[in-house]
C-alpha cells in the first residue's frame, strides 16, 4: 500500500514538474517591442511624476492619475495601453486564457510596489493608498 | 513488481497527449483549471520592469 502511495506522489511530482512552465515574452513581435521601447521612452517622465505624487501604482498593475491635468492624464493613458498590450502578449504567448489576465495585472503590480521608490504613492493589495517606504 | 507496473502506468498517463476524435464541426470543449505559477510571473514582471526602467531598478 505504501509503495502504491509512493507511486502516486512520486507520478503526481513529475507530472507538476512537466507542466510547469516559465511566463515569458518568447516571441518579442515589433509590436511587443514598440510598446516596452514606448514604456522605456516614457519612463523618466513618469518617474518625475510619481516622486511628485501626481501618479501612483495601482494594485492592478497600471498606474493612475491621482492629481494633475490634462498631460498627467494623457502619458498615463499611453502607459496603461502599453502595460496592457504586454499583459495580453504574455497571456497570448504563453497559453494562458483571458481570465488569467486579472492574475497577471495583479503579479505586475505588486512587482511594481517592491520597485517603488520611497514616497511615491502605491496602492496596496487592500485598495488603501500610501507612500512607498 | 506490481507497484513498479502501476508507477509506470500512472507515469505514462501523466504524460500522455489526450486526443479527441468527432465532428470537427461539433468541437469538444474542455475546461482545464490551470494554475499560474505565481513566482515565476513576479520573475517575469520583475525582468520587464527593469528593462523599462533602463536596466536599474527602479529605487
Amino acid at each position: 500500500m505504501k509503495k502504491i502511495i509512493m507511486a502516486v506522489l512520486l507520478t503526481g511530482l513529475l507530472s507538476t514538474a512537466a507542466f510547469a512552465q516559465t511566463y515569458d515574452i518568447k516571441e518579442m513581435t515589433p509590436a511587443v517591442k514598440a510598446a516596452l521601447e514606448s514604456r522605456k521612452s516614457r519612463f523618466s517622465e513618469l518617474k518625475a511624476l510619481k516622486a511628485q505624487g501626481v501618479v501612483g501604482e495601482n494594485n492592478h498593475g497600471y498606474v493612475q492619475a491621482l492629481s494633475g491635468g490634462s498631460d498627467a492624464k494623457a502619458l498615463v493613458a499611453a502607459e496603461n495601453k502599453d502595460r496592457k498590450f504586454v499583459y495580453q502578449a504574455i497571456l497570448e504567448q504563453n497559453g494562458l486564457d483571458a481570465g488569467a489576465l486579472e492574475t497577471v495585472e495583479m503579479v505586475f503590480g505588486k512587482v511594481q510596489r517592491g520597485k517603488a521608490s520611497s514616497g511615491e504613492k502605491v496602492q496596496d493589495e487592500n485598495g488603501n493608498w500610501r507612500s512607498s517606504q | 513488481m506490481r507497484s513498479l507496473a502501476v508507477l509506470l502506468l500512472l507515469a505514462f498517463c501523466a504524460g500522455c497527449t489526450v486526443k479527441a476524435i468527432g465532428d470537427p464541426n461539433r468541437p469538444i470543449t474542455i475546461n482545464a483549471h490551470i494554475t499560474i505559477d505565481i513566482k515565476g510571473l513576479e520573475k517575469t514582471a520583475s525582468g520587464i520592469e527593469d528593462f523599462v526602467s533602463g536596466g536599474a531598478a527602479n529605487k
